[in-house]
Order: C-alpha cells, then structure tokens, then sequence
C-alpha cells in the first residue's frame, strides 16, 4: 500500500484506487437512489472503525436510530457500540437550518470530530438547498479546503431525477459532467465514483466506475459489485482487470537504458531522468514503452529559445 | 464467473479474421474488449457503437432480430445481444469466415449470458 492512502473498506475496490483514497481529501460517491451509497458511507466508517479511527458522519437524512437499524439489518449491529465508546458521532442536522453553510458545517464539524483527523462522511451533500447560484462554487470551494484540514471526507452525491432518467436512455456519462447542480463538487472533488444500477438483476447493472482519482493511478473499466449482508459492497473486478493497474517490471531495462542516456544530456537530462524514473515506476500497459520513450525524448530536447 | 467471461472473450478474439470483439452494457458502456494495438479505423467503429448501440438494440428489438450486421468500409460489424443488459460485438475483415464466426460468437453469447444473467 502507498504511503498516506487511507482504505476505503470496500471489497475489492482499493486494489483498483492504487490503494485507497488519498488523506486529507475530498472523495465524492456519486449515483441514483438504491445503488448502495450509505452502504458504502457505512462500509467506509466501520472500517476505520474496527481499526481504531475516529469517524464523525455528518447526516442531512437519516436519523441515528435509522443508521443504527440499516446497519443492524445489514450486520453491523457493533456500530452501536463504536457510538456508545465515542469513537463513532452521528449529526443529523437540516441543511435548511444553515445560515451561511461555508462557515457552519465546517465549524461544526470542528467541533463535533470524536478525535484528530477523522474519517467524515457527508451523506448527502444536499448542496442545492443551501447556496446560490452566484456563491456555490467559491462556497463548495471553502467547506471543500477546511474539509481536507480537518480529516478525510466521502461526500454522497444524490443523483437527481432527470439524471437516472438518462441513464435509462444511455446518456448517463453527459449528465455526469453537463448537470448544472452536480458538476461543481465533482470538480472539486480529489476522487469521483460513479454508481449504477441498471435494473435488470444481471451482473453488470450493479457497476462502479472511477471517474478521476487525483495524483493515483486508477481502473478505467466498469466493475460490478453485490451488496452482500454482514459485508456490504464487493467488487468483482476480474483478475486482468486487476493486472491492468499493476505497474510492470518486464520493461525495466528499456528504462534503465533512457534514464542513462538522458542524464547524459546534462542539467535538463537530469529532470527528465526523474520523470522517466516515476513513468517506470507506474507503467501498467502490457506494451514496450520505447515509442512513448522516444517521443517523450524528441519533444523534450526539441531546441527552443524562451522568450524573455 | 467473471473469469469464464474474459476466457470466452479471449477465445473469440483469436479466430482467424476477428480483429476486435467487445462486450458491451446497453447503454453503449464498454464492459471488456479485446482489441489490438492502436487502429485508427476501430477506435472510429468503437466510437459509433458506444453512441449508436442502444438505437440498434432498440431497433432490432422492434423488428425482432437476433443479430445485425454493419459494413464499415472493410470491416463487418456483427451486433448482437448477449442478454437482457449486454450485447456482444464482433469486427471482422469483410473476407474471414463469417459462418465460422457468426457460430462462435452465438457460442459466446451463450457463455456470456450464463455468465451475467
């Protein structure tokens, strides 16, 4: 695992996410009602949990007791006494009872944290409610930054009605990025994943997609998951799947040789070598790296004479 | 499960004459393709049929097809439907064997929907 990632708890998906979210960030679960986003806002506290952290979930929906019977229902009656011990705080709270939301849910968040940089989960970031227009993005842009100061945060997206229609249609991926009102905290979030489910019951209807994953290599395919009692989310991503985001060592020499012939160019040879040195460090692809190599070497000692 | 369904893909992929076969949800999301090393001329196919996929399926529901086959310069796009929620899609030159390839890919949609149904 890198160093700084923080497990998500959801079966199968880390080894995909190169590891887990990254801490002190912003990681957005976006889609419809009934793909399993509490489920995985749960799965996400409960991990940490049984490890020792801290979590404080932040509810605009359900109450505490609701929490408490979903997650009995499910298996995780133990949630119970991570509330009783302190580790685990629930608020429910309205978002029409904010005032001025940038300040507020960040400042009660400060002072509600069971302990230094919890796990936070929003659920859901009911945003519309609260901003305006003019204001949203500067105000998701300032709960977003203290946010990342205080812990690392999974913020539950509600995909909205004419949305799942799209997807029903085919159209789900412009909707994703086109709708007014979701496509600020998308951008501003470190991590995006997309849920789905189609509702035919087949394998493939129930998928998570990773729509970006700042600074991280990450899958790029489809994945299918169950929602299974007593574990919650598993993904069944397949064993090449899998290989697909494993970095390869089988072109090491071809590396090896470009990083010696690079620092042999002198003080720019020394950057690139760097660069070519992490490009080896993550190479997933199945394919020799020479004509990328190549090409990153012409464009880079293409001569230039900077304007000044 | 999921296994079976990449090993019935890769099967498919090496008969003579396929140049790609892709498996797709229905709403034209690519689930697993097999494809070789960048083709300018199928990455224009793969393009079209993430867009046009769910107008096909939609169409060949209401005129009641198993499966339809595009020409796409020398390209013939077989199309067809794996399950409720996947549809199967072969490229193949224009001069392969195309009984044997249409025979192999209904084998594989059999495989495919006892893999996802």
């Amino acid at each position: 695992m890198k160093n700084g990632r923080i497990l998500t708890g959801i079966y199968g998906l880390d080894d995909l996410m190169d590891g887990g979210f990254r801490k002190n960030t912003i990681n957005s679960i976006y889609g419809g009602p009934g793909v399993g986003k509490t489920t995985f806002a749960l799965q996400y506290s409960l991990f940490g949990l049984d490890r020792g952290e801290k979590v404080l979930y932040v509810s605009f929906e359900m109450s505490e007791q609701q929490i408490i019977r979903d997650c009995t229902d499910i298996g995780w009656g133990i949630i119970k006494d991570y509330i009783e011990e302190g580790d685990l705080k629930i608020l429910h709270i309205f978002g029409e009872d904010l005032e001025f939301p940038s300040l507020d849910i960040t400042e009660i968040i400060k002072k509600s944290s069971p302990g230094p940089n919890p796990r936070i989960v929003i659920d859901p970031f009911t945003y519309p409610t609260f901003y305006s227009d003019k204001e949203k993005r500067k105000s998701i842009s300032t709960i977003f930054q203290d946010l990342r100061r205080i812990g690392t945060t999974l913020v539950i997206l509600e995909e909205p009605a004419d949305a799942t229609a799209a997807v029903s249609s085919g159209n789900s991926g412009e909707i994703l990025y086109t709708n007014r009102g979701l496509s600020t905290p998308l951008y501003l979030s470190d991590t995006v994943l997309f849920m789905q489910n189609l509702g035919f019951g087949e394998m493939y209807d129930r998928t998570i997609r990773i729509m970006k994953h700042r600074g991280s290599k990450h899958g790029e395919g489809i994945y299918p998951y169950s929602i299974e009692t007593g574990l919650g989310i598993v993904l069944r991503a397949s064993k090449k799947q899998i290989d697909r985001v494993v970095p390869k060592t089988e072109f090491d020499e071809r590396f090896v040789k470009a990083i010696e012939k690079t620092k042999s160019m002198g003080k720019l040879g020394e950057k690139l070598a760097v660069r070519i040195e992490a490009l080896r460090k993550n190479w997933v692809h199945d394919e020799d790296p020479q004509q990328i190599l190549e090409l990153f070497l012409k464009e880079e000692t293409k001569s230039y004479e900077p304007k000044t | 499960m999921n296994r079976k369904l990449e090993d019935t893909l890769d099967q498919l992929y090496e008969i003579e004459g396929i140049e790609a076969c892709m498996l797709y949800r229905i709403d034209g999301v690519p689930i697993t393709i097999r494809v070789p090393s960048y083709r300018e001329y199928l990455l224009e196919t793969m393009f079209w049929l993430e867009k046009h996929i769910r107008r096909v399926l939609g169409e060949m529901n209401r005129e009641g097809l198993k499966e339809t086959i595009f020409y796409f310069k020398n390209s013939r796009i077989l199309i067809a439907p794996s399950s409720n929620s996947t549809v199967l899609v072969t490229i193949a030159k224009a001069e392969a064997n195309q009984q044997l390839i249409s025979l192999e890919a209904l084998r594989a949609i059999r495989i495919v929907e006892a893999c996802v149904a």
